[in-house]
């Protein structure tokens, strides 16, 4: 039986309050890290100073509410431990102009809190955009050298050079050579990854949009790739390790945020500046939440008396 | 080889597209089925015998098939361009219905080619400026970032955030406990949505821990929201899932088959 209920005017004007208002305030949210979210901050903390990370960065403004901010919050933790990274992007054409934007945004940061800012080929290289992500991986998967070979990028003195002379690629010879190769993703290319990557004696590394979530898991639950962050929930995780560390007690002896996964004690970066858009706006995410369960219980409310009175007449 | 297929006869082109195909997709496969050398480094070694030497031989060749199918894919762009412009000029020309908005895409089109390309070359003719710190931007540096930063990147994210109210809608009308199955799918969802929600997972599982402590029943963790939600993930979600992508692979096999040996519509 078909009932009126609430005019969509109404649901999306409810939206829009919902959405809005909690960014408004600073709102304190407890929770405990995925384990997910907890492994990969593991992976990353595990990095030393001069390792080399490949970076696939295949997202755009579309999802840069997620994808922007897992970038920002890895993009931070890379550049204070002193780790370089070759960057290269499959899925769109936009992608490497978005993801050097939001490097200099965080190379801004850096400076603010008194860190080296990181120099476009000695610390990182843009290994650039390739069309046929399938392809594409599975050429770097077979052979890097051969994959990013032909690409140069601008050195220091401002002379073009090929990628594989910087300080970044000099010693990579394949693909195993990376200590860890990461893919911020809002598409395919992280089944790409897991197809041709998973197999080869390197640790995968993923961040993805929180629709991809489910199918991410199926990769982390069968060991294929050693964590990801999934969502603004993921971005929120890594904040919160990095402001208070992974089972790590403070001055009263309470650990802020624990992890049964992964039972280690991790120090995070206390003192720095790593709050952003995932502790802002995960109060949003609550909210918006909060209204969509609401909703589904009005509507199964309103459905539930409709077929009373439909029965009663 | 787009020359030479145009000046092939009409009759020979659909035989020497799959003739490139079958090639193509042969050495990928033979790749993925030959034995390869464990540990072998080209820099430093020759092939050993005639299996590692095939074994190398086809390594190269899947660079070589690769490199051309991704340049391939990029003349798509091109295409996209030439279609756009034969379409929206077509119309602009005849004066056809909602010709205006032809016009906005065409000069919308063009300024982000143009400020791109200018922005592109003013970066690569001072190579020393470090063009990521905005305080050395000029006009045309200014003038890219607003269209891609300003408008584009703006708008693309306002038409995905566009999606959260048709979700929302779509779950208030649709989202009904209508039958048994439907019932449990709705269950699970708001149970998955909670513990998504850490402020009130959080109290829900702090709830469960005092209860199971007072009560000395361990069983009684099983009820913690976050072990709830890990169970339907890592056991209803997680198989289905892999079931899923089974079958896609499976249907994507099947199709990669049809179309490597010519036998779809067209192919040979």
């Amino acid at each position: 039986m078909k009932t009126k209920g609430i005019p969509k005017y109404i649901v999306y004007l409810l939206l829009v309050i919902c959405a809005s208002i909690p960014l408004f305030f600073t709102i304190p949210v407890p929770g405990k890290p995925f384990d997910s979210s907890a492994d990969t901050f593991k992976t990353l903390m595990a990095l030393q100073p001069g390792d080399t990370v490949l970076l696939a960065s295949d997202w755009t403004g579309s999802t840069r509410g997620e994808s922007k901010a897992q970038m920002i919050s890895v993009m931070r933790l890379l550049m204070r431990k002193q780790v370089k990274f070759a960057l290269w992007s499959t899925a769109d054409p936009q992608s490497p102009r978005c993801a050097q934007d939001t490097i200099s945004e965080v190379n801004e940061m850096i400076k603010k809190e008194g860190g080296k800012p990181y120099v476009r080929w000695d610390d990182w290289v843009q290994c650039g955009f390739y069309p046929s992500s399938d392809v594409a991986i599975n050429n770097v998967a077979t052979d890097v050298r051969k994959a990013f070979g032909g690409k140069r990028d601008t050195d220091t003195a401002g002379k073009l050079r090929p990628v594989f002379e910087s300080p970044v690629l000099e010693k990579i010879q394949k693909i195993e050579d990376f200590k860890l190769v990461i893919d911020m993703t809002a598409s395919k290319t992280s089944d790409y990854h897991v197809q041709f990557i998973s197999g080869k004696k390197v640790p995968l590394l993923f961040s993805v949009t929180g629709v991809m979530v489910p199918e991410t898991n199926v990769y982390y639950n069968s060991g294929q790739i050693v964590g990801y962050l999934g969502g603004l929930k993921g971005v929120f995780d890594m904040e919160k390790m990095m402001e208070y560390g992974l089972n790590v007690p403070d001055k009263d002896g309470k650990i802020q945020v624990a992890s049964e996964k992964v039972p280690d004690k991790i120090e995070g970066f206390p003192g720095k500046d790593n709050i952003g858009n995932g502790t802002k706006y995960y109060p949003t995410l609550h909210s918006a939440l909060l209204l969509m369960i609401v909703l589904v219980v009005i509507g199964n409310v309103e459905m539930f008396k409709a077929n009373k009175a439909a029965k009663k007449s | 080889m787009v020359f030479l297929l145009s000046k092939a006869p009409t009759q020979a082109r659909k035989p020497i597209v799959w003739i490139l195909t079958f090639v193509s997709g042969g050495v990928f496969v033979l790749f993925k089925y030959w034995p390869q050398p464990i540990n072998f480094d080209k820099a430093k070694n020759l092939p050993n015998g005639p299996i590692e030497s095939v074994g190398s031989l086809l390594n190269d060749l899947t660079s070589v098939f690769g490199t051309i199918s991704q340049v391939l894919t990029a003349f798509m762009l091109g295409l996209g361009i030439f279609s756009i412009l034969r379409i929206h000029g077509t119309r602009i020309a005849k004066q056809q219905k909602d010709w205006f908005f032809s016009v906005v895409l065409l000069v919308t089109m063009f300024s982000m080619v143009v400020f791109g390309y200018w922005d592109f070359h003013i970066r690569a003719a001072n190579r020393t400026i470090d063009y990521d710190n905005a305080a050395n931007w000029g006009f045309v540096n200014m003038g890219r970032d607003f269209l891609f930063e300003g408008l584009l990147q703006q708008m693309d994210a306002a038409m995905f955030s566009i999606i959260a109210f048709f979700i929302l809608s779509a779950a208030y009308r649709a989202f009904r406990a209508r039958s048994v199955e439907a019932t449990i799918m709705l269950g699970t969802a708001l149970l998955v949505i909670i513990s998504l929600m850490g402020a009130v997972a959080s109290g829900w599982d702090s709830a469960v821990d005092r209860i199971a402590t007072g009560s000395n029943h361990d069983l009684l963790v099983n009820l913690k929201i976050s072990e709830i939600a890990n169970w339907i993930t890592k056991t209803l979600q997680t198989p289905a899932i892999t079931g899923i992508k089974f079958g896609i692979g499976l249907g994507t096999l099947s199709m990669a088959l049809r179309i490597w040996l010519g036998l779809e519509r067209g192919g040979k």
